[in-house]
């Protein structure tokens, strides 16, 4: 498979989860990568072989928890939602992203 | 390592995980399909594209899993090394816990491991479940042995058994060696090997020759005589023993693990039945043993030979027509009367264990709120309940198993006592550290996790009381914990039961001490000289061969008398038998049913028993005269009119029919804890295995025994003596499960009430501790020490007090369980139910005295400064 530019950056994607997560109260999986493909307007693309392995890490992680309910279409499928451990963490990566963005932002306008 | 984490994850995959994430991806291509063909790209195309989209899907399913497992293990560890950091952080907390816990599982284990062996284990044979005691039943007869004729015929004429064999021992000497050496030899029915379905070692099974009469003989010999004798030497098949006149070339080696019937036996040989003198129908001399055929059950098997004996039956209605047969399972018979007594202690055991978590249980909720911070802050940091529980509960865990290895290497050191204290117990050499022992404490370790923890952590994990100890700390004077008091409560309730069933068995004994048995065992040394059956069939031999004996170590110096006896005074054995009176009784009359004995003119003043009224026996021959005991005269005649007359049952060849010379004095012959009961002594006696000899010494009875062995070999030097030990000895041995289960659970009930005072004291001394900033104020503000003294007090008390009363009332309803196993005291005895009362109250005050007088040694200016 050929390497896409707009692949997420490893890493980003716990943050991007996060935040789509807080943007909206419960997403499932599907849903996770049509909203960060939209609001990217299509710049980013969830690689779906990365996204499941890290939701539910992040849900052993206590900061998402899961529950299974039903879609507009009535079908089943599982729902993620943050917890206040997940907000925190949340929080966190956002200032962390800030400060690495900042930081190569500084880097490059010097050069 | 891979592979451990590959096998690890499989062991770990639950079926459910797997089907949750195959919805989970499913819907996740279903719902790009369809966005796919909204784009307007065909139905195929769209299914192709998102998986083409989605990439490998097993290999997706696969990482996801991973993650979810590994995250668990994760979980797992954290927990793990967070519990252990805890638990190091309080050594003394941690011992005490794993100390207590290893003794309660170790006890625990120990007497499960006896139960194992003994009970639950089958027999140590292939199909042991289809193995049965086979028996003849007829009146008047106490011993259901086989006559050999029947066993043959039994033995053809069903359609329910495999085969059927037997089996009788007797003491013989083995005479190749410088001196006779005393063995165990079993003679055996043919097909015995076959029937117990166990091969020899080394060498082979008797021969159909060698089963027959006029067949060359052949001995096999056990693993235990083969590496006493001949030092386990591989080449001993062919080698010969001599058993008297007799030249046996040994065949074969039997396995260690073959006892049967038990431990003592040394060689094996066959009796075959088609001797000329194995042919009386009247006769009997095998203990029977058959192996059913498959799926046969005992009321089969024992309708199937009623059949057959019912045939034999109109065949020689003379002999046979009165006879029974009887098909018990051969673990029964082997098991005994153990049963209840292992159950029982096993009981109080686990009763034990029960008080140690309850112990462990106040322990860990007094640290619960002592950590409530710890808990709380734990909480704010968005940890759920479920998981602070879960570390809550690791740490619980951690302990019991630590807790339960130290017990299971506590149980391995107990199972050794215990093997020695309880020799006499049958299948006592099976008892053994196995799998299923380990798997047992693992289990209690897992339960004792359960029972000690679960309150705690509930109780612990409470929001509210986390976020209220968060917010005002240790200041806020907290609630009685009532829940902690109930717990010692119960300590002491399970204690005093415990303390009861103790105390009673303890009461029984000192009773057995004070019984007047009406013969003195001190200074009285018994032994027994190897003799065969065959002797027997001479009479007046074998009564002259017991005579020369008797007279022999009567010769020995520091001999004061000297006599022979088939059964021990005291030592349990019940032999009654229905005698007829020559000289007439009226049908209105009862029937005079008697203890027998047979015993030497010369033992009643061996045993010092009195002569109370005629004359004793003269040295006549087996069976001509006998004495009656004063019970005897008493129940049957009108006393001395017995005196003259003439009892036995006429015809037999065991009880003939023989003069009352006289009357002696009771003795309680049967077991020091059965009263004496009417009994008539036949005078006489002959050689015969089993054969007791009993000598009257002036010093202590050990003191002589090596003269008499000596004396012994030089008047019979073809003959080994062998079981030189007091009758004392004996008498104490007939009570040695009766000794074990009366020490066991002293020892388990003052464990348990040392337990419960723990219990007492932590509980009392946390209350203390945390009321001590009230103590202060109240003090302050101008209590009297010696009122806060007795408050505290008071408070441990009417706990110790309320337990005490359950306590008493769940002995009253358990202590029914022990009335078999009690002598001379009644289970609801009153001195032992207020001793045990006395006893837990003065060692409560104990307990509870020390954290109550720290409580009144409050420094006031102290503590509020403090605070």
């Amino acid at each position: 498979m050929n390497t896409k530019k707009n692949d997420i950056l490893q890493g980003t994607l716990a943050l991007l989860i996060l935040k789509s997560l807080a943007a909206h109260k419960r997403l499932h999986g599907y849903a996770i990568t049509a909203h960060i493909h939209n609001v990217s307007d299509q710049l980013l693309r969830v690689e779906e072989g990365s996204l499941y392995p890290a939701l539910h890490r992040m849900e052993q992680a206590g900061w998402i928890r899961a529950e299974w309910g039903t879609t507009e279409k009535n079908r089943e499928a599982r729902f993620y939602s943050l917890t206040s451990l997940g907000r925190k963490q949340l929080t966190e990566e956002q200032e962390s992203w800030q400060r690495l963005t900042e930081g190569v932002a500084r880097v490059l306008r010097y050069a | 390592m891979r592979n451990w984490l590959i096998r690890l994850r499989n062991a770990l995959r639950p079926s459910r995980l797997n089907r949750d994430l195959d919805r989970e991806m499913r819907f996740h291509i279903k719902e790009r399909v369809e966005e796919l063909q909204e784009s307007g790209i065909s139905a195929d195309a769209a299914v192709r594209l998102a998986h083409q989209q989605f990439g490998n899907y097993t290999a997706q399913v696969e990482r996801t899993r991973d993650m979810d497992i590994s995250e668990r293990l994760d979980a797992m560890l954290r927990n793990l090394r967070l519990a252990l950091r805890t638990l190091a952080k309080t050594p003394g907390f941690t011992a005490t816990v794993v100390i207590t816990l290893a003794l309660g599982i170790g006890a625990n284990s120990a007497v499960f491991s006896a139960i194992n062996a003994i009970l639950l284990r089958p027999l140590p044979f292939p199909n042991a479940d289809r193995l049965v005691r086979v028996t003849q039943y007829q009146p008047k007869v106490w011993l259901p042995l086989l006559a050999a004729v029947r066993l043959e015929e039994w033995n053809r004429m069903n359609h329910t058994f495999e085969a059927i064999s037997g089996y009788f021992t007797q003491d013989d000497s083995e005479l190749s060696g410088d001196l006779p050496e005393k063995v165990t030899h079993a003679f055996v029915a043919p097909r015995f090997l076959q029937v117990l379905r166990v091969a020899p070692a080394l060498g082979r099974d008797f021969a159909p020759a060698e089963e027959h009469f006029g067949g060359p003989s052949a001995v096999i010999i056990s693993d235990r005589y083969w590496r006493r004798r001949f030092g386990a030497n591989p080449n001993v098949v062919g080698k010969t023993l001599r058993l008297g006149q007799w030249v046996n070339p040994i065949i074969g080696v039997m396995p260690a693990s073959f006892l049967f019937e038990d431990r003592d036996v040394d060689l094996w040989s066959v009796s075959p039945p088609d001797a000329p003198y194995a042919q009386r129908r009247d006769t009997t001399w095998y203990t029977a043993v058959g192996r059913m055929k498959p799926g046969v059950t005992i009321a089969q098997a024992r309708a199937d030979l009623e059949a057959v004996q019912a045939d034999l039956g109109h065949e020689f209605p003379k002999t046979d027509a009165q006879i029974r047969p009887g098909v018990e399972p051969l673990k029964e018979v082997t098991i005994g009367g153990v049963k209840r007594s292992l159950w029982i202690v096993f009981g109080a055991v686990t009763l034990l264990l029960l008080i140690a978590c309850t112990n462990i249980a106040a322990l860990l909720l007094s640290r619960a709120a002592g950590r409530g911070h710890e808990i709380a802050v734990r909480f704010s940091l968005g940890a759920s309940r479920v998981s602070v529980a879960a570390q809550l509960l690791t740490e619980v865990l951690i302990l019991a198993v630590a807790g339960a290895a130290a017990g299971l290497g506590l149980a391995a050191a107990a199972a050794r006592v215990f093997a020695v204290l309880a020799k006499d117990l049958p299948r006592v050499d099976e008892i053994g550290l196995d799998w299923r022992i380990v798997l047992y404490s693992l289990i209690c370790a897992v339960v004792a996790t359960f029972a000690c923890g679960l309150v705690p952590a509930i109780l612990g994990t409470r929001r509210s009381l986390a976020g209220s100890l968060a917010s005002s700390g240790r200041s806020q004077l907290s609630g009685r914990h009532p829940i902690q008091f109930v717990l010692v409560g119960v300590q002491v309730a399970l204690a005093v039961t415990l303390l009861a069933g103790a105390g009673l068995l303890l009461r029984s004994f000192q009773e057995l001490g004070r019984v007047s048995p009406g013969f003195e065992a001190d200074h009285v040394l018994t032994m027994q000289v190897s003799a065969n059956w065959g002797e027997t069939s001479d009479p007046k031999s074998a009564w002259q061969t017991m005579n020369r004996i008797v007279n022999g170590i009567r010769a020995v110096p520091g001999v004061e008398s000297a006599a022979a006896s088939f059964s021990l005074p005291g030592v349990p054995g019940t032999f009654p038998v229905e005698l007829k009176v020559s000289e007439g009784r009226a049908e209105t009359e009862p029937k005079v049913v008697a203890e027998s004995r047979v015993a030497t003119p010369s033992f009643f003043q061996t045993m010092r028993i009195p002569l109370l009224a005629g004359d004793m026996c003269r040295d006549g021959s087996y069976g001509t005269s006998m004495m009656v005991n004063r019970l005897f005269a008493k129940t049957y005649f009108r006393g001395a009119d017995v005196i003259g007359k003439h009892l036995g049952q006429p015809g037999s060849i065991y009880f003939p029919t023989a003069v009352v010379r006289g009357i002696v004095g009771d003795a309680r012959e049967r077991g020091l804890d059965q009263e004496s009961v009417p009994t008539v002594y036949y005078c006489g006696g002959y050689i015969q295995p089993g054969l007791y000899f009993m000598a009257r010494t002036h010093n202590a009875p050990m003191t002589a025994a090596e003269s008499i062995r000596r004396k012994l070999h030089e008047i019979e030097p073809q003959r080994s003596v062998y079981g030189l030990s007091p009758l004392a000895a004996h008498l104490s041995d007939a009570f040695a499960e009766n000794r074990l289960r009366t020490v066991l659970l002293t020892f388990f009930a003052l464990t348990a009430i040392s337990l419960a005072c723990v219990g007492l004291y932590g509980t009392m001394s946390y209350l203390v501790h945390i009321r001590q900033r009230e103590v202060g104020l109240r003090l302050a503000l101008g209590a009297i020490r010696g009122m806060i003294l007795r408050q505290f007090l008071g408070q441990g008390m009417r706990v110790s007090l309320l337990g005490c009363a359950a306590g008493l009332a769940l002995a009253a309803a358990f202590t029914r369980l022990l009335s078999g196993m009690l002598f001379g005291v009644s289970p609801w005895d009153a001195p032992t139910m207020i001793g045990v009362a006395v006893l837990v109250i003065a060692v409560s005050i104990a307990a509870s005295l020390v954290p109550a007088i720290r409580a009144s040694h409050v420094e006031p200016m102290q503590v509020l400064r403090d605070e």
